[in-house]
């Protein structure tokens, strides 16, 4: 997944560095406040780790081989802002170092595997860990349950097939506004990408879950993320400290990220249904009921409908979870 | 190359691979991938250790212009290997030539924060330790009987995969206070310094000015200002 230089158009390039820098920054901005001279030798520990993990080669079948990204693995393991930095570092080492991954793509490659992956991967784990913790079943380690079992693994599984999409589409977003100078057509790198990921993903989430059972049935105390436990606090400042409330805006900023490439690709032609309608000469008729809001023509009106339609999907789940008493069992 | 201070082989480097990255012109694109080869012949780097890295890029390189070549024809396909490959040459004789120590202090003084460059110093010390750790454990997994797993579907393979990568975390996080106290003790303060501050030399501004001036042609050709 490590894009190479010369590869993308300029522009996309130009846009993954900035939406790089910012996160990074704000990133850097919180992780200097929370990290302590003595938590560097951790930090670089797991970085340094999945480094080398992803010299692991897992078999996927056929004779292919795929092997794991980590950038879950890390942010389950240590937060998602240990997580961007660390990746980071991995990313600068691996592309300074040996080559892999280029300068002027490092923005992108950055983007999809330091900033995309952790947040999708830590953020999906979080939201889905609620649902599963009626699922006690102890696993044959001990101290994992099927639940964290099942939710980290579908947290590893996202977090490679999000940043894969995100790496497919900046390659067609590239090849559709350079006219083909750039990129690889969606043709090919949608399909190729997502098919090959689908299953490098699912090898993902098996061995992430081999991980963390080891890690956690040996040394408990490197995952500070699961071992850690959500202290009530009341009000809105209890909502806004809560893991939930992270975790959507962690899938938020992937969201944020992802907006500008849509509108760089995005067609102003009608969809399936509007042609359809267009050429049998059907007009659309007056709505019985119509919204106050729009999904938006510029990137911020975009993203506000984003960030309202999440935040509404989102407090519909926390209502029915709060109904049905899931993840009370939990804390 | 060796000799150079790294930080005028980073700047040199980046901005003949930002102008290369941006070159659509056929003509133009060889001239970039001749000078990489030109720069890859003078840099002293072993040429089968730099084909050897190559060929690890080599994939992702082909798939893209493959693509490029079915889609938008054979002008544009080769445009995008030799535009790939005049980055992914350039790059390999910087990461091949310099030292990973001076590398890293070299980004430091170029105004990397100090969070980064210190953890990239210990990360890539660790990645030393961990890659023999893991090689010693793979041999061991090996004389065991052991060979990779089969597919995807071999969850035996896949559970001893998962622990070797658990059990290099363990053995490593146990290393890193240890390591840690070693730094304090030689009087580590949370920046990364190197021993001898050297300042540029004629030879490095010479170099940098080489790349700029030769950066500074592609692209003022690339934009047509001779045309």
């Amino acid at each position: 997944m490590h894009i190479p230089d010369g590869l993308m158009d300029p522009m996309v390039s130009a846009i993954g560095w900035i939406e790089f820098m910012v996160v990074i920054a704000v990133a850097l901005l919180i992780s200097g406040k929370k990290f302590k001279e003595k938590d560097l030798p951790r930090i670089a520990v797991l970085s340094a780790g999945i480094f080398v993990a992803q010299m692991l080669n897992f078999p996927i079948g056929g004779g292919t081989t795929g092997h794991l990204v980590g950038a879950a693995l890390f942010a389950i393991m240590a937060g998602p802002v240990i997580a961007m930095v660390g990746m980071t570092v991995i990313l600068v080492i691996q592309a300074l170092m040996f080559g892999d991954g280029g300068i002027t793509a490092f923005g992108l490659n950055a983007t999809n595997m330091a900033i995309i992956a952790p947040l999708t991967g830590w953020g999906v784990y979080t939201l889905v860990k609620p649902f599963l913790a009626g699922l006690k079943t102890e696993t044959k380690h001990g101290k994992m349950n099927l639940g964290t079992a099942i939710a980290i693994g579908v947290g590893a599984w996202a977090s490679v097939f999000v940043s894969a999409s995100a790496c497919a589409a900046e390659m067609a977003v590239s090849y559709a506004i350079s006219g083909g100078a750039y990129g690889i057509a969606a043709t090919v790198s949608i399909p190729a990408m997502l098919g090959y990921h689908v299953i490098i993903a699912i090898g993902e989430a098996m061995i992430t879950v081999a991980v963390a059972a080891y890690v956690l049935s040996v040394s408990p105390n490197a995952f500070r993320s699961i071992s850690e436990k959500n202290v009530a606090v009341p009000g809105l400042k209890g909502i806004m400290s809560s893991k939930i409330a992270h975790a959507t805006v962690a899938v938020l900023i992937v969201f944020a990220l992802a907006l500008p490439l849509y509108f760089m690709y995005s067609s102003e032609g009608a969809d399936g249904l509007e042609k359809t309608m267009e050429d049998a000469g059907v007009d659309e008729g007056d709505a019985v009921l119509t919204s106050p809001f729009e999904y938006g023509e510029t990137y911020f009106a975009a993203l506000f409908a984003g960030i309202l339609g999440f935040v509404a999907t989102a407090l519909v789940g926390l209502g029915l979870m709060n109904i049905f008493k899931i993840g009370r069992a939990a804390e | 190359m060796g000799r150079l201070d790294a930080r005028a082989k980073i700047i040199g480097v980046v901005v003949f691979v930002t102008v290369a990255a941006m070159l659509t012109v056929t003509e133009l694109i060889f001239a970039a991938l001749a000078l990489s080869v030109i720069f890859a012949a003078f840099s002293q780097v072993p040429a089968r250790h730099l084909l050897k890295a190559y060929a690890g890029a080599l994939p992702f390189i082909l798939i893209a212009s493959v693509s490029v070549f079915l889609f938008a024809g054979i002008d544009r396909g080769i445009g995008m290997w030799a535009r790939t490959s005049a980055c992914v040459i350039a790059l390999l004789v910087l990461a091949s030539a310099t030292e990973s120590l001076q590398l890293f202090a070299g980004l430091r003084r170029l105004g990397v924060p100090k969070i980064i460059s210190t953890l990239l110093m210990l990360t890539y010390k660790y990645i030393v330790l961990m890659a023999d750790e893991l090689v010693r454990m793979k041999t061991a997994r090996k004389a065991r009987g052991f060979s990779g797993g089969r597919s995807l579907f071999d969850l035996r393979g896949l559970k001893i995969i998962g622990y070797t990568a658990g059990m290099v975390f363990v053995r490593a996080s146990d290393r890193a206070e240890k390591g840690y106290e070693g730094l304090k003790m030689r009087g580590f303060n949370f920046d990364l310094k190197t021993w001898r501050q050297t300042r540029l030399a004629a030879a490095d501004l010479a170099f940098i000015a080489w790349f700029a001036v030769v950066s500074g042609a592609l692209i003022t050709f690339q934009l047509g200002a001779f045309a």
